[in-house]
């Protein structure tokens, strides 16, 4: 990760759950100045770009239809648009970008792209995942559309917006919240205004110090205990002994083949045998998996392998079962003869 | 010899069909092979012979086929219980297993 590297942060949250006003507070506070935003609309006529202020050449609206699901290739375009412009000093300066999805938006091809595509991956690295909930009707939403949930269960940040008008959360909707995601701590919009600054910056890389910054990507989830929904479920998986590269791949390729969407979010810190003094990053969505990222030197003392699965039923014994089997069956492979 | 010890494999397999969202059954049989029943079809592992350079024998409704690998004897599996499995496998680059 060198310094130009660039942090991409997603907001998303339902429709009408306040994204927009978030982002517009955001965006006058002045650590946010360095800020590029990409703004998708569904629907003929965008109207979030207006509602923003924001420099006009650092801001893209991406009208073209649903981010997620029609302009994947649109948004690999834009970022990298964005990327020439600051390069050539055509626009303003920027050190993160943020893109605000569509209330509709089903979040992981977009985090998809952000991984994945080879124009981007090397320019750019996925920031944090801010999901917004409106604090007076998010009961009724999560428990009507499957999306919102999703948007939930994927946020490394969640903010509960209008508390102002609610009053305060309903008990029901925190726990439903903490049903579906235990490991991303809440936030409480009121007028739209976050009290924390840290809000986007939460990620595996941390555009303040330009580096990665693993233990607070890794921390709340895996010290928080599973919480069980009926079907989003979050857990983590820790290993004292090193795993070999090969039983990782495995692993990995047998997560990719047999979960697919079902596995909604991955992300880990492994002890590779054969690198015992440089750990590797791994973070996937459904199917797809960013390489991994092989990290100088330990974050901290820890050298256990810890990897945070969120999944929509995919038993927790399965994932243990899975690792252990096919570390078993390599391991006899690696003996001699 | 596969590495993998019948309880575990049973256990995996018992956990996968929850995973699939399949409906099956798994037991061992007494001459040691792990059969599995579901999706009208009748199921057989065993270790490969030694003499191959395979590691699994999967038997499906009689038809032998072998498996180099435990994630290959799931996948053979999951393709026998579950008609609407269709794998997506895709490889997006070659990445290194250790740091260069």
């Amino acid at each position: 990760m060198g310094p130009n590297v660039i942090s991409v942060s997603v907001l998303t949250g339902f429709l009408g759950s306040g994204k927009t006003t978030i982002l517009g507070h955001l965006l006058r506070e002045p650590e946010f100045s360095r800020t590029a935003v990409i703004i998708n609309e569904f629907g003929e006529i965008g109207l979030d770009h207006e509602l923003v202020e924001t420099s006009e050449d650092s801001f893209i609206e991406l009208k073209t239809g649903c981010l997620c699901c029609k302009v994947r290739t649109d948004l690999a375009r834009t970022l990298q648009d964005l990327l020439q412009r600051r390069d050539r000093g055509s626009c303003p300066p920027f050190d993160r970008i943020v893109i605000e999805t569509s209330g509709l938006a089903d979040p992981a091809p977009i985090l998809q792209t952000l991984m994945t595509d080879g124009g981007i991956a090397t320019r750019f690295v996925l920031g944090s995942i801010v999901t917004t909930v409106d604090s007076m009707i998010g009961v009724g939403t999560l428990g009507r559309e499957k999306i919102s949930q999703k948007q939930v269960a994927v946020a490394d940040r969640i903010v509960l917006t209008k508390v102002d008008l609610a009053g305060a959360a309903e008990p029901a909707l925190l726990r439903r919240l903490a049903e579906l995601n235990a490991g991303a701590p809440v936030l409480y919009a009121e007028h739209g205004r976050v009290k924390s600054q840290a809000l986007f910056d939460t990620g595996l890389y941390d555009p303040r110090t330009k580096s990665l910054d693993v233990n607070s990507w890794l921390a709340d989830d895996v010290h928080k205990p599973a919480h069980h929904d009926t079907e989003i479920e979050a857990y983590a998986i820790v290993r004292t002994d090193p795993i070999p590269a090969v039983v990782l791949t495995l692993f990995l390729e047998a997560l990719a083949e047999h979960c697919g969407a079902d596995l909604l979010r991955l992300k880990g810190i492994v002890h590779i045998a054969e690198s015992p003094e440089r750990p590797a990053v791994i973070h996937g969505v459904q199917h797809v998996f960013h390489a991994p990222i092989w990290l100088e030197r330990w974050p901290s003392d820890e050298r256990r392998s810890r990897i945070i699965f969120i999944t929509r039923r995919i038993p927790r014994r399965w994932v243990e079962v899975l690792l252990d089997a096919i570390a078993a069956e390599v391991a006899q492979v690696s003996e001699p003869l | 010899m596969t590495g993998v010890s019948a309880e575990l494999l049973c256990e995996l397999l018992a956990h996968s069909f929850v995973a699939w969202r399949v409906a099956g059954s798994v037991q061992r049989s007494g001459d040691g092979a792990i059969v599995i029943g579901g999706n009208a079809k009748n199921i057989r592992i065993d270790p490969a012979p030694p003499d191959l350079m395979f590691r699994w024998m999967v038997t499906v409704d009689g038809r032998k086929r072998v498996a180099i690998s435990l994630v290959a004897v799931l996948r053979q599996v999951r393709e026998a219980l579950d008609p609407g499995y269709a794998t997506s496998r895709l490889r997006l680059a070659v990445a290194a297993l250790v740091p260069s």
